[in-house]
């Protein structure tokens, strides 16, 4: 270690918590910061949520009104229901679709570099474009629907965009679009840090590519997957932007998610008390979802110190 | 010259009490000067209040306008911010109920002696003038009127239909309808399908069927009112307009199909008063369409008030207090209503306003006859869809219900009722 050379010259350096000062600072005081802005702003959004602020925040008492109005308003049930639904198909959707470029990458292909950033791509868009392009694109009068018209196959019908049972899952099509680039270069990074002796083991072991992949590699990924998982969930759950381009909670009120209704009942409708709480039970969700993966990350991590 | 802030109020406060009209000269020791926001930034708006604000610069007044583009809630959040800081703006827009809810936050300026110089009370719809002064004093003064229930006809349209007359009475509308259905007008009803879109559908129907109903339901959220048959006869209405309307618009703006409109494809279109604006920005002639005002089953003109407005917000400052009784003067003057609306489409505040002349649409003088018309018979009424009858909480849950009957066929209207009534409990 280098200060025990320094000492050993007998010119002793600065004390140790000078001599890390920089470091320190580098890392504690953004990080303190941060830490402090977010558990201060949580905090101050849960005390709103039990004070009766409707235009401005006031003090006062309200109990649990605020949450009991959220939960029993149509508005956010609505909203729930949807992100069960958008939540599992989006992860589950996206997973898949990232793996399966993943695997197809990983062919060894030419080319490879420009597949992959054409992929990725969607990434760097915002959703605000992406929401707006795919809705110009579902339009049954302006898009996808109108081609295959004009093609000649008119009997053709794809309108989710205004059906309110099926518009959801234009917003599952449209961040599926946007983030399965996401999820296949985690996997890819994954499938090329699989050890070679593995699979050089199990060519020798004469192990077919399906097999290969079934039994040898993909179990190798599996923290990626959770990783993923949790990434894409946490997007999931926090989905505004996307939604509020794509179909602005529409038709009627068939694509509401809870970030939306956040924003509509702190800013649309001036109930900043109602909008705290649906904030604050979002966080929960959140919650829900973060807390079982640290909890993992815990015991995986217990568990690899004491092997 | 070295005077007091006392002093400084006192003159600030006494000019404005007598609103001489040669303030801004006569005060050489203040420049008036006033900081103000709002939301219009580009288009017609932007460009009425760079004229107003010229013409303040005119009267020797520093005119600091900060619009916020976007949407009305952007502005606010602006206006909240900076209420919350205790630095408001002079003056910003606000408008409907609205104006009662934020006068709540912050102290406002008591303008009952500027607008009694200007005989202002007289010559602005009684309805609309109880918005403006929430405590029964005049604490913000309306700019200009768009009525939300015009009514536009295809002239292409009318031709397929081999129709010539204008309906008056729901059931001429109705009646119309179907003769363009059948004359090959694949949408009879143009429309958009954003919130305020449906809200306008509904608020016409009802407004249509019985102005008292609406009054009185919508208005007043009388229970009675609410259960009513005139809000079941007015789902039953909107629903026939619903399935007149093209279903791919989703949630589209009206304005992106104007050119349908015009071309013969969609009929009629229920809309305010700014779409002759808009229309005429596209690159429509006055030929291409005709304006009316929305059906009215009793005959008589029915008209849903929209107006902008400027609040006043108390400051300090004493060029500021010479800005803001400048700025009051300048609203409220006939000449300065005159080339605002002008410049937007919408009407002049002021009944007294005489559009025979130069510089003034068909429609806008018919919207404004329309609106004398129904004041006379008491059916001028206040939006709920663009936030003048009710806060915007309400408003908003009001819209939920609507909007969801417009795109989910398989809602009855008298379900539609009783969750009309239903949101109108659980929102207060």
């Amino acid at each position: 270690m280098t200060n025990a050379v320094v000492t050993n010259t007998g010119r002793p350096g600065p004390p140790e918590m000078v001599r890390r000062l920089p470091e320190v600072l580098a890392i504690w005081v953004p990080l303190l910061l941060s830490a402090a802005h977010l558990v201060s702003f949580s905090l101050w959004t849960i005390w709103v949520s039990f004070t009766p602020s409707t235009l401005i925040p006031v003090a006062g008492w309200v109990g649990l009104r605020n949450y009991t109005a959220v939960l029993a308003s149509r508005n956010w049930q609505i909203a729930f229901d949807n992100l069960l639904l958008f939540g599992s198909a989006f992860v589950l959707l996206s997973l898949v679709t990232g793996l399966f470029l993943a695997i197809l990458l990983d062919q060894r292909i030419r080319g490879e570099n420009v597949l992959r950033s054409i992929f990725l791509y969607p990434l760097a868009v915002s959703f605000v474009v992406t929401g707006t392009v795919w809705s110009w694109l579902l339009n049954p009068g302006l898009g996808i629907e109108k081609l295959v018209h004009d093609l000649g196959w008119t009997s053709f019908k794809f309108d989710w965009l205004i059906d309110r049972d099926m518009a959801i899952w234009t917003i599952v099509v449209a961040a599926i679009w946007q983030s399965s680039g996401f999820a296949m270069a985690l996997f890819l990074a994954g499938l090329r840090s699989v050890d070679s002796d593995l699979i050089k083991a199990a060519q020798i072991d004469g192990a077919g590519p399906v097999r290969m992949y079934r039994r040898v590699i993909l179990p190798t990924l599996w923290p990626i997957t959770v990783t993923v998982i949790v990434i894409q969930l946490q997007f999931a759950i926090s989905t505004f932007d996307l939604v509020r381009a794509l179909t602005n909670g529409g038709p009627g009120i068939a694509t509401q998610l809870p970030a939306l209704v956040v924003y509509d009942l702190m800013f649309q409708r001036n109930l900043l008390g109602r909008g705290a709480a649906a904030a604050v039970l979002m966080l929960l969700i959140l919650l829900a979802v973060l807390l079982p993966y640290a909890a993992w990350r815990y015991l995986q991590r217990r568990r690899a110190a004491h092997a | 010259m070295p005077i007091t802030t006392t002093r400084r109020r006192l003159l600030a406060g006494s000019a404005a009490a007598l609103a001489l009209p040669a303030f801004a000269r006569a005060q050489s020791a203040v420049k008036p000067r006033l900081t103000a926001i709002s939301q219009w930034s580009a288009g017609s708006d932007g460009a009425a209040i760079t004229a107003l604000g010229k013409k303040f610069e005119e009267k020797g007044g520093v005119w600091q306008h900060s619009p916020v583009p976007g949407f009305t809630t952007e502005m606010m959040n602006k206006l909240r911010a900076q209420i919350m800081a205790g630095d408001p703006p002079a003056c910003s827009q606000l408008k409907g109920p609205e104006i009662a809810a934020w006068s709540k936050i912050a102290p406002t300026v008591d303008l009952d002696a500027l607008v009694a110089a200007a005989g202002y009370e007289k010559v602005v719809a009684p309805d609309l003038a109880k918005l403006h002064k929430p405590a029964g004093k005049w604490i913000a003064l309306p700019l200009q009127i768009y009525s939300t229930n015009m009514l536009f006809l295809s002239k292409r349209a009318m031709d397929k239909a081999k129709a010539d007359k204008i309906p008056v009475t729901w059931a001429d509308f109705n009646d119309l309808a179907e003769k363009m259905k059948s004359g090959g007008v694949a949408f009879p009803v143009a429309n958009g399908g954003t919130r305020p879109d449906d809200g306008q559908k509904f608020e016409a129907s009802l407004a249509g069927i019985s102005p008292t109903a609406y009054r009185k339901a919508i208005m007043d959220l009388d229970k009675k009112a609410l259960e009513g048959p005139e809000i079941k006869a007015a789902f039953a209405q909107v629903r026939k307009i619903a399935d007149w309307m093209d279903p791919n618009v989703g949630a589209q703006h009206f304005s992106t199909n104007l050119k349908r409109f015009v071309e013969g494809e969609m009929g009629m279109m229920i809309m305010g008063g700014w779409a002759q604006g808009v229309l005429r920005n596209a690159g429509f002639k006055f030929e291409d369409f005709t304006i009316a005002p929305g059906p009215s089953d009793n005959g008589k003109p029915v008209f849903l008030l929209n107006a902008d407005a400027f609040i006043f917000w108390q400051r300090k400052e004493a060029d500021l207090q010479a800005g803001q009784t400048l700025m009051a003067q300048l609203v409220m003057d006939p000449a300065i209503q005159t080339m605002y609306s002008q410049i937007t489409g919408s009407i002049p505040v002021r009944t007294d306003v005489d559009l025979s002349g130069e510089g003034w649409s068909a429609g806008q003088r018919l919207t404004a006859a329309a609106l004398k018309d129904a004041i006379a018979s008491n059916q001028a009424v206040l939006s709920v869809a663009h936030n003048m009858a009710q806060e915007n909480g309400l408003t908003a849950a009001l819209i939920d219900v609507i909007t969801e009957f417009v795109k989910n066929k398989t809602i009855k209207p008298e379900q539609a009722a009783i969750r009309l009534a239903e949101a109108v409990e659980s929102a207060r």
